[in-house]
């Protein structure tokens, strides 16, 4: 292994029972990166994050993770690592501030309480509520912070901003940003595709226990779709437009038409300029619409 | 180690200070009642008119004894606590991690640097420690007002009983324990300790009625149990018996943890297939 690798999978394997979660992940994180782990419900992506914390212990497969071996040596990998599960649970009949206090006693008392507190203020938490009192989005909070505040080298985040409201996810955002820039790295799974796009650095796909791509995240969006609304000011004539190369007229009506543009939308926007637009309307699709187009793109492939 | 220690006692605070409440009132009862007992006119006679087959079920063989010091804690003390603080200790230890598995409370605490074996030991300890604290508030209502009383046993003579219940409540909280790592829920590894607890219970009286029983009853953890006839010395290979089978069970339970996945959502579970809708 790499100096400059931080996790490492080969030939993951793990089944539970006849459920086959992973069927051989291959992964390679490097030191200092944003790595987005993408993928349907299903696909392996918290299955694989527990591997690497031997929560749970593959079949088969080699895990390396800040070059330690979980499973032999998990106490010193849990020591750099923060982690926030994708589904959090917390004692309830205490407050934020007494579950972190908890969380950082055996971390041995490792995080500085200051910080805690500047995690707290910049999230608009408040420490002395009891977390039977928090909403979902303000105890993903206390999951978020528990994570920072002893600056682990790296994070494993399980769909981390899951609840928590747009403001909000800027936030952690920039947070992940700052620890970024102080040395971590970050792994973690989203269903997203703006977290995607405004944190990762590289991404990995999986679907079925398998990574399928791994790539640069621009190189997904650019296989992004976009559905267009136009309101024409008088009906117009759309056979020019339906034969722009990468636009699919979905439906028109009078002066109105919904178009769906693969990739850049440069085109679309050259081939409006000759209609007289009084209105333009896009809509992203959600990454599951974005799997589903790119699985229908591998099965044509395979097919073919 | 300590913090997580420190931590799984919080968390038996509620019900070290409930259950010590209600059985140190009701020891204190009890040693009060001593006297009112022996001075209770024709008493002999009214315990002699009883059926024997009643009085060998509540554990008395001796309707006399009942009226000595040993005896009478053994009727009115140890005999049942066996079942009465079981249903504590089952109920804790069959939680004591499934518990927090099934809450998915389990998976962040293990994310941390805690290793499966400290915070197996942490808690097992806490709970161990929390159980001894409901005994000695027992012993301390029996032994400090027993000087008022007729009761005429010393502070250690108090004590020695509550070795061999102490020795039982950790086997049953070891199997509770041990089974929750191999049936579905902690819930249902504590109804089947229970039951096992009751039965042999049961089958301790049912046992004193019938000779055939005999065998079968030997074969059973409170037959090793002295009860409140420790007062006149223990049986040490009972005990160290009851706390070798203890830590047998323990150790099978830590076996199975160490080895598990821990679970969120339920995956890895095994459903008993006359119970499953499925």
């Amino acid at each position: 292994m790499s100096e400059t690798t931080v996790i490492v999978t080969a030939g993951l394997t793990k089944s539970y029972g006849p459920v086959q979660a992973l069927r051989g992940v291959d992964l390679v994180v490097r030191q200092g990166e944003i790595f987005g782990f993408l993928g349907p419900n299903g696909a392996g992506k918290t299955t694989t994050i527990r591997c690497l914390l031997d929560l749970i212990r593959p079949q088969a497969g080699v895990i390396r993770v800040l070059g330690l071996d979980p499973q032999a040596d998990p106490v010193a990998v849990r020591a750099r690592v923060g982690y926030l599960p994708g589904e959090l649970n917390l004692e309830t009949n205490r407050t934020a501030e007494q579950a972190l206090r908890y969380f950082n006693d055996l971390r041995g008392n490792r995080a500085d309480w200051a910080f805690v507190r500047d995690l707290a203020r910049r999230l608009d938490l408040a420490l002395t509520t009891p977390i039977k009192n928090l909403s979902k989005g303000n105890k993903q909070k206390v999951g978020v912070i528990q994570a920072l505040m002893a600056r682990p080298e790296l994070l494993l985040l399980d769909e981390p901003t899951a609840g928590l409201d747009p403001l909000m996810q800027q936030e952690v955002y920039r947070l992940l940003r700052e620890a970024r820039q102080n040395g971590a790295t970050i792994f973690f799974s989203s269903h997203i595709i703006s977290e995607v796009e405004a944190l990762a650095d590289r991404i990995a796909i999986i679907r079925q226990g398998v990574i399928v791509e791994e790539a640069d995240p621009r190189q997904l969006l650019s296989m992004s779709l976009r559905r267009v609304r136009i309101r024409f000011r008088e009906a117009v004539d759309l056979r020019p437009l339906a034969a722009t190369p990468g636009v699919t007229l979905l439906a028109q009506d009078n002066a109105h038409a919904t178009v769906q543009v693969e990739g850049e939308v440069d085109g679309l926007i050259k081939a409006l300029a000759a209609y007289p637009v009084s209105d333009l309307e896009t809509e992203r699709p959600s990454l599951e619409e974005l799997f589903l187009a790119y699985y229908e793109g591998e099965t044509a492939g395979e097919n073919k | 180690m300590f913090a997580e220690y420190k931590h799984a006692l919080r968390r038996l605070r509620g019900r070290i200070i409930g259950w010590s409440i209600g059985l140190g009132l009701y020891s204190l009862l009890m040693v009060f009642m001593y006297d009112a007992v022996l001075e209770i006119m024709g008493v002999e006679e009214l315990l002699s008119a009883y059926p024997p087959e009643m009085m060998a079920f509540i554990g008395v063989t001796d309707i006399f004894a009942i009226m000595t010091p040993a005896g009478y804690l053994d009727a009115y003390f140890f005999t049942y606590m066996t079942v009465i603080i079981g249903i504590f200790i089952i109920g804790a230890a069959g939680a004591m991690l499934v518990g927090d598995e099934e809450r998915g409370v389990l998976d962040l605490v293990l994310a941390h640097p805690i290793s499966r074996a400290s915070l197996f030991a942490s808690r097992a300890l806490a709970l161990i420690t929390a159980t001894i604290m409901i005994l000695l508030v027992c012993w301390l209502s029996w032994a400090v007002p027993s000087g008022r009383t007729q009761i005429n046993l010393t502070w250690l003579e108090f004590l020695l009983p509550f070795i061999p219940l102490l020795a039982q409540l950790l086997l049953f909280g070891a199997l509770a324990l041990l089974l929750s790592f191999l049936l579905p829920s902690a819930r249902m590894a504590g109804m089947l300790t229970g039951a096992l607890l009751v039965g042999n219970y049961l089958l301790m009286g049912l046992s004193r009625l019938n000779d055939r029983l005999e065998t079968a009853v030997k074969l059973t953890p409170l037959y090793y149990y002295q009860g409140g006839l420790a007062v006149d010395g223990l049986e040490w290979r009972w005990l160290a018996g009851t706390m070798a089978a203890a830590l047998l069970l323990t150790a099978a339970a830590w076996f199975f943890f160490r080895r598990r996945d821990i679970r969120v959502g339920g995956e890895g579970s095994w459903k008993l297939p006359l119970l499953s809708r499925d």
